[in-house]
């Protein structure tokens, strides 16, 4: 199926596979976890123990670049790195395609870290939280929006780079080699799917952590 | 390679609501519990530490009492101790006294036995005394010396005393009174008449004497008057001479 192929509409707006798939996959998430949590107990069992582990596994991952703030971040980051993970893998399953291997979605999820980067920050230090674009010298306020932009592309792209060319590397290797070659390489979209996950939720807390401690570091200086 | 508006802005919204549903659904019940058995942890720590202070304050408490009960150990064998040996210093005592006391009686008993004694030996000395005195004054015992004893009986008469006198008298006027005089020899008229004189001056008046002969009193006079008895002779001395110790006996 054609990623970007309109599904149906929705009134005006044409709904892709993309968006379809991204929906089953929301669906299969929020199932999941209604099913998961709706009799946790003090005293776990072994899936309410792996459960546990995962979040507090994450939760420890943001509290050890954000010290004190990471139920605060919990959230969305931790929403990044599951989805991120479970869209990469979506890949693997036959007649799907990876959202993430979409440059609308990992530019939708750029842009989402992006406005975060702002919106924790100023949430942090209010509307002084722009002072750092002109910190240690406005002359750098140019710099600083161009990177803002070009992290942001950076983001969206490094992941559909990397989703894209695993799945169109499976899809040469098929077609060319036959049916069970590609396994390895299946076997790497897994690794890379995870490494990518790691990689674009780890960079987006970097960003919202760096945003939030630009005030802090501005105060260490003036003091 | 396409880049679909439509797709990014529905990107943007399915992902904030994958954010609300997880956080619902996910996150916060797993923080939740997480929580919560966190707390149950931090109280069943603080209860273990405050169990561990009442502990260690129970400790130190019985560690006081075991110091106290010590020291009152210590205080009440002290007294213990103090009262044995008052005791024993009052045992001591008591049986020193006792010995002393059964000293003293023993002392008593050797005294006495040693009184006893001297005192047998005394009377046997007395006793032999007597019996050579009874021999050899009755181998002297001759109407010569009967007549010195009358002569000293008649001055003893004289020489009574007014109370004694008139005590005889008083005997000697009773209506059933009788004068008897006894001598180891009969006596010679002379001096039957010198008694009889020597009698009436006594009582102031002429008196019937009644005159016998006694061997036994070897030599010399035996006179009774009622109640009254005088003699001057050598069965009586010998007797008076051998009496005095019976008299002490009598006396203590």
């Amino acid at each position: 199926m054609e990623e970007n192929a309109i599904v149906f509409y929705i009134g005006p707006i044409g709904i892709t596979a993309i968006v379809i798939t991204t929906w089953g996959i929301m669906l299969v998430l929020g199932v999941l976890s209604w099913f998961v949590t709706r009799s946790l107990s003090l005293k776990p069992g072994s899936l309410q123990t792996a459960l546990e582990g995962i979040v507090s596994t994450m939760e420890a991952g943001i509290a050890a670049v954000l010290p004190g703030q990471a139920r605060q971040l919990l959230p969305f980051i931790a929403t990044l790195w599951i989805y991120i993970v479970i869209a990469n893998l979506t890949g693997l399953i036959p007649q799907l395609h990876s959202p993430t291997g979409n440059l609308s979605v990992t530019a939708g999820l750029a842009i989402l870290v992006f406005l975060s980067v702002h919106w924790f920050g100023i949430r942090q230090s209010g509307m002084r939280y722009f002072k750092h674009y002109l910190s240690p010298t406005p002359l750098l306020l140019p710099f600083h929006l161009i990177s803002e932009v070009t992290r942001t592309i950076a983001l969206a792209v490094r992941l559909f780079g990397n989703i894209m060319s695993l799945e169109l590397v499976a899809l040469l290797v098929l077609l060319v080699a036959g049916l069970l070659v590609p396994i390895p390489l299946l076997m790497l979209h897994i690794v890379e799917a995870l490494v990518q996950a790691y990689i674009f939720g780890m960079l987006a807390l970097i960003y919202v952590a760096g945003a939030m401690q630009s005030q802090q570091s501005e105060k260490g200086k003036q003091l | 390679m396409d880049f679909d508006w439509t797709t990014f802005l529905l990107e943007i919204i399915n992902f904030l609501i994958l954010i609300w549903i997880l956080k619902r659904f996910l996150y916060q019940p797993v923080l939740d519990i997480i929580d919560e058995r966190r707390t149950g942890i931090d109280q069943a720590l603080a209860d273990a530490k405050r169990i561990e202070e009442e502990a260690k304050a129970l400790k130190q408490k019985n560690e006081q009492f075991l110091v106290e009960w010590e020291n009152e150990k210590e205080t009440a064998h002290a007294q213990l101790v103090a009262e044995l040996a008052e005791l024993r210093e009052r045992k001591l005592a008591e049986i020193t006294q006792k010995i002393d006391e059964e000293t003293e009686r023993r002392r008593i008993l050797d005294e006495r036995c040693r009184c006893d004694y001297e005192k047998m030996i005394e009377e046997k000395a007395i006793a032999q005394g007597v019996a050579f005195a009874s021999k050899l004054l009755t181998r002297v015992a001759t109407p010569e010396l009967e007549t010195h004893l009358f002569e000293l009986l008649i001055e003893d008469l004289s020489s009574l005393n007014e109370a004694d006198k008139r005590a005889i008298a008083e005997a000697a006027a009773a209506p059933a009174a009788q004068i008897i005089v006894q001598s180891a020899f009969p006596l010679a008229d002379r001096h039957r008449e010198a008694l009889s004189d020597a009698l009436s001056g006594l009582v102031n008046k002429k008196t019937a004497i009644e005159f016998q002969c006694d061997e036994t009193l070897l030599a010399g006079i035996h006179m009774t008057i009622g109640p009254w008895v005088l003699h001057a002779n050598l069965r009586d001395e010998l007797k008076f001479f051998s009496k005095p110790l019976a008299q002490a006996e009598q006396e203590e």
